[in-house]
């Protein structure tokens, strides 16, 4: 006995010291997803109930097998992004592969279309639009966060003055509780025609505006097009709250990348210099192709984070602006919560997985090349 | 780099100061409201005419405001403690100690981070009601300190920073004390830990940050107010009718002062960590 003890004691030291980690991560981390598909299966008000199959699935999407063929049309849209990048250069004949890859991508589009119209047709409506408002919340907060963060890193990459104050000051965002920072959001973007941001846009001869009580969307407000589906954008209360999103990461992002930024050697930049390269060719040619597996890192954890955004948005959410702010989590929160619908609630997150899934994929596909953590 | 020569510096300066102004303005915005009296505040004025500090003393002494922010302040202590507690051998083990399995435990954990907040909530609320398996201590955890606290102990986020800085340990050292008869127990307590300081110091305040923030949890299962978090009698507190601006902006300066105070130790260490986040070893 000992001596087994003493021939594998760093194994069992290993397994001893991970062992409450583990087995809080299994138990509140791990376990919760599949417990949850059990649940999702099931009619299950504060109780579990009887079996119910797929049923609430069923009343969900409408029909199931139009959310694979939704997945599916996702897939092969990635699919031909990946034809195009792998083939373009190993083939003779490029206009083929071009083709192919636009039939692929046409192909890809018409299914989306056609099973998300027939899922709109017999689906939940709420759910469904959910999902196209967290959709227009993750894209906009994280492209302009990137974007942004990426301009501030490079203003601080410079020989600056008080670039420690300016770092500490960037980071206070993201570290204000989102409860209260949506609160100062919610006086801040308030309907009060005579508040301070609504003189400040009158002073540049905007109409003031109503915000976070503004059910209408943005391309009604900015061209007077009453759009209606995917392409209407999001209204004026889902805006605020991106604005709030980019409010609070876009600093944290910026300091990251500028992490990026300065481990980029810098005898490239001379030898660019040398060869007479411009400071755009520069940016576009050693920069950014550099900071490539960094913006896929923030794109990815960012996407991901971003279709969880919960606690400012149902801390800013009014009544007036209706619906137009029910994002994913907040839609299944209130199935949960206030109509206690726990099996309902739980298939949805299960759907809310697939999908993430499928993004981490296609972003992993999109970036592929670019990455070389070496 | 494409540097900058002196003139065009103006540029980033004045990004950087529209960035720092937006930055700022709203706990600014925070400070002068809570200090104006409510009728100022109702019509936004931008400062107040009279510095109303009685606000605060309004705030904190309704006597369970008080408590909300203690009862955070003590979730949010049990908090890092037990996600110290797990994180640190934890990470120590994934780092330094060779055993089967190693690596496949760490991805999979990782792993855990695609999964969804929202989705564990509701099996989260199963388990702490007793439903899935019998509980220690009580036959339900809803209302109390354990409920609120223990599904955070385990974070793998955190694990994975801790990692990232104890594998910079040279292996060396472990060696050497070794054959000096030292457990990994020992040489964890006496040597890593307190070379690890700006990583613990970092991980602490991340710890306490995502608890103090924990918002939609403390609001599922809590059905009595004796456990209640500041962020939840926020909440409350802006849904309520003609709530008073002036005093809610004192409750929120007064709720997010820890942190802020906390933030200004530590900064350093903090702002160092996120830098070498995003960088693969």
């Amino acid at each position: 006995m000992t001596n087994f003890l003493k021939k594998y004691s760093n194994q069992l030291n290993g397994y001893f010291f991970i062992l409450p980690a583990v087995f809080v991560i299994s138990l509140f981390g791990i376990f919760p997803v599949f417990f949850g598909m059990y649940m999702s299966i099931h009619k299950w008000k504060v109780f579990k109930g009887r079996f119910l199959g797929f049923e609430n699935y069923q009343k969900i999407l409408g029909d199931i097998s139009s959310f694979w063929l939704f997945i599916l049309g996702l897939l092969i849209m990635i699919f031909s992004y990946w034809f195009w990048t792998e083939y373009k250069n190993k083939l003779k004949n490029n206009y083929i592969v071009f083709g192919v890859s636009i039939l692929f991508l046409i192909l890809s589009l018409i299914i989306i279309n056609y099973s998300w119209a027939s899922m709109m047709e017999t689906g939940d409506k709420d759910f469904l639009y959910s999902l196209i408002y967290v959709f227009y919340y993750s894209f906009f907060s994280i492209t302009l966060e990137v974007g942004l963060g990426l301009l501030i890193a490079f203003s601080l990459y410079q020989k600056l003055k008080g670039k420690q104050f300016f770092q500490m000051i960037l980071l206070f965002p993201y570290i204000t509780p989102a409860v209260m920072g949506g609160a100062v959001f919610f006086i801040i973007f308030g309907r009060a025609e005579n508040s301070l941001l609504n003189e400040l846009i009158g002073f540049f001869g905007f109409e003031p505006q109503l915000w976070l009580f503004d059910k209408r969307t943005l391309s009604e407000i900015l061209f007077g097009i009453e759009a209606k589906g995917f392409f209407a954008g999001p209204s004026l209360a889902l805006t605020t709250s991106i604005l709030y999103g980019i409010w609070s990461y876009t600093g944290y992002y910026a300091i990251i990348l500028l992490a990026g930024l300065s481990i980029i050697p810098s005898d490239l930049y001379e030898a660019a210099k040398t060869e007479g390269a411009s400071r755009w060719q520069v940016f576009t040619k050693i920069t950014i192709p550099l900071l490539m597996p960094i913006i896929f890192f923030l794109l990815l954890t960012g996407f991901i984070n971003s279709f969880q955004a919960f606690n400012h948005i149902l801390v800013m959410q009014t009544s007036s602006a209706g619906e137009t702010m029910d994002v994913v989590t907040i839609e299944i929160f209130d199935h949960f919560w206030d109509r206690v619908k726990f099996g309902y609630a739980a298939a949805e997150g299960v759907i809310l997985f697939i999908i993430l899934n499928v993004l981490a994929i296609s972003q992993y596909v999109i970036f592929r090349k670019n990455l070389n953590y070496d | 780099m494409i540097k900058f020569n002196y003139k065009e510096l103006i540029l980033p300066y004045f990004i950087l100061f529209i960035v720092v102004v937006l930055s700022i303005y709203p706990i600014l915005y925070m400070i002068s409201t809570s200090l104006m009296t409510s009728g100022e505040a109702a019509n936004q004025y931008l400062f107040p005419k009279k510095l109303m500090f009685e606000n605060y003393v309004e705030v904190w002494s309704s006597s369970n405001f008080q408590k909300y922010t203690i009862n955070s302040i003590i979730i949010s202590s049990i908090v890092v403690l037990g996600v110290l507690c797990t994180s640190i051998p934890a990470a120590y083990a994934f780092a330094k100690i060779d055993f089967p399995f190693r690596n496949i435990i760490f991805y999979s954990l990782l792993l855990s981070l695609m999964i969804p907040e929202i989705i564990s909530l509701l099996p989260h609320l199963l388990i702490i009601r007793g439903d899935i398996f019998p509980l220690p201590f009580g036959p339900s955890w809803m209302n109390t300190l354990q409920g609120l606290t223990v599904p955070f102990f385990g974070n793998v986020f955190i694990i994975f920073l801790l990692r990232q800085y104890f594998k910079k340990i040279p292996n060396e050292l472990w060696d050497a004390a070794r054959i000096d008869g030292s457990t990994h127990f020992y040489f964890l307590r006496k040597i890593v830990i307190p070379m690890s300081r700006p990583i613990i110091v970092t991980v602490s305040l991340f710890a306490f940050i995502l608890a103090w923030n924990s918002f939609a949890w403390p609001l599922l299962i809590l059905t009595r107010d004796d456990w209640f978090p500041v962020t939840v009698s926020i909440y409350s507190f802006i849904r309520e009718v003609g709530a008073n601006y002036n005093l809610l902006m004192a409750a929120c300066l007064i709720a997010i002062f820890p942190i802020i105070a906390l933030y200004f130790f530590t900064q350093k260490f903090f702002l160092e960590s996120i830098s070498n986040f995003g960088i693969k070893e």
